[in-house]
């Protein structure tokens, strides 16, 4: 088996980035309306994205899936509307993520949890504008959602819970690929496709 | 935006034929410029026009219904936004706005978006993407993830309404089992397809060790040239607010 990636892997990396982001996305939507859970949005999206991402490691035997994952769901993350952060930090958490993965030999049940938890650590590129273009993204939900919003937004994302954001993407991503895990033995173990 | 309208052929094509790279740069300028914060000064022409693009894309492949549809549902929108961000307040302006904005922002790039997906065929784009240089890493996923979202939502409208026959619906009494007969099946469709893609990806020679040739026309036309100069007046006027800000 030869190293490079080949088409049916650059397939199958296609076809789990959509569902990854489709259903983190229908998750996110509706939550996102609700100021107050911005802050725990990425906690969610990784939590019930470590479903598909589990099924998805079952597939990933080659160095740089997950790195191209990362700047495939920042891309379209910035084509959605949510801001061309997710791109560079997709691709550098992406790579970290598939450096645990492959030191783990694509086959370490600990080794992927702790390389999907880095992985979603990429969902912090969502976040930076509201940090450190506090301004810039208040006149930006002014302008979408009416200053009530955003003074509420705002208001429920100061500085020092940027530590509780990644903090509770890291430990809700673990708790998503146990999820996963489970329901990858339950289901698909049996029918034989993992 | 139904899934029969997302397949694309080649002869039977109607409306105005830009290269993928033209609809991709419109694709990122409407969208970019759609989402931008400022709302006041030049763009206030300027967000309109943008969001007029699709209107007249989906009108140019005589659509007129799909182009009618979303030209009414946005221009009420608009208005409605108009008028929820100057008189009400509390929690109907934000409640009214959230509504509208999602369809005044969003509409316009998602609709853009739809139109370059069902108006370019699969090897239009890897041609256009071979010629820009990318490499195959990201031309193949990139593809696979265009054609799929349409094929992804027939899937789950399938899995509904099998569910719906076995009484299973959203709103019972376990969510978490609610999601589990969703996603599983799910899951396991994207596995199948993501063989079979496979395998008829491989008889049409991707992954070659040779170069892939094909038979669609791309290249930079008059038409192309209208496009463009429209995309840079667009950011040039938006780049202008920008300074003036300053």
């Amino acid at each position: 088996m030869s190293n490079k990636l080949q088409p049916k892997d650059l397939i199958n990396l296609g076809l789990f980035t959509v569902l990854y982001f489709v259903i983190g996305c229908c998750v996110a939507i509706p939550v996102g309306f609700v100021p107050i859970f911005l802050p725990v949005l990425g906690a969610l999206w990784s939590l019930v994205t470590g479903i598909p991402f589990m099924l998805f490691l079952t597939r990933v035997k080659k160095f740089g899936m997950v790195t191209i994952m990362g700047f495939l769901s920042g891309l379209l993350m910035g084509l959605t509307g949510m801001g061309f952060w997710g791109v560079p930090m997709g691709v550098i958490f992406g790579f970290l993520g598939d450096l645990i993965l492959k030191s783990g030999g694509y086959k370490s049940a600990k080794k992927s949890l702790i390389g999907y938890a880095v992985f979603s650590l990429w969902m912090m590129g969502t976040y930076i504008p509201m940090y450190f273009m506090v301004e810039d993204s208040w006149a930006n939900f002014a302008a979408s959602f009416g200053e009530e919003y955003a003074d509420k937004v705002m208001a429920a994302m100061p500085m020092w819970s940027m530590a509780l954001v990644t903090g509770g993407i890291f430990v809700f991503a673990i708790l998503g690929g146990l999820l996963g895990k489970a329901i990858l033995k339950k289901h698909f173990a049996k029918t034989g496709i993992v | 935006m139904n899934g029969v309208s997302f397949s694309a052929s080649i002869d039977k094509r109607k409306g105005i034929t830009l290269d993928p790279r033209t609809k991709l740069l419109l694709l990122l300028t409407v969208t970019t410029l759609m989402l931008s914060t400022s709302n006041e000064g030049l763009m206030t022409f300027v967000k309109p026009c943008l969001s007029l693009v699709p209107f007249l894309l989906i009108l140019s492949e005589r659509r007129v219904k799909t182009a009618g549809k979303y030209l009414l549902l946005y221009a009420v929108c608009f208005l409605l936004e108009r008028i929820a961000l100057t008189t009400l307040s509390g929690l109907l302006s934000f409640t009214v706005l959230a509504l509208t904005s999602i369809m005044t922002r969003f509409a316009p790039g998602i609709m853009t978006g739809a139109w370059l997906i069902s108006s370019t065929t699969v090897s239009e784009f890897i041609g256009a993407m071979e010629r820009m240089h990318i490499t195959e890493k990201i031309i193949i996923p990139l593809s696979v993830i265009f054609r799929f979202f349409p094929t992804i939502s027939e899937e789950y409208q399938a899995i509904r309404d099998a569910m719906k026959m076995r009484g299973i619906r959203f709103g019972g009494k376990n969510l978490l089992l609610m999601v589990e007969y969703r996603l599983v099946p799910l899951m396991v469709s994207v596995v199948k397809i993501g063989d079979e893609l496979s395998a008829a990806a491989l008889t049409r020679g991707m992954g070659a060790p040779i170069k892939r040739t094909n038979l669609c026309r791309i290249g930079f036309r008059f038409q192309d040239g209208v496009v463009l100069l429209f995309c840079s007046v667009c950011v040039g006027l938006f780049l202008c607010q920008q300074f003036m800000m300053l």
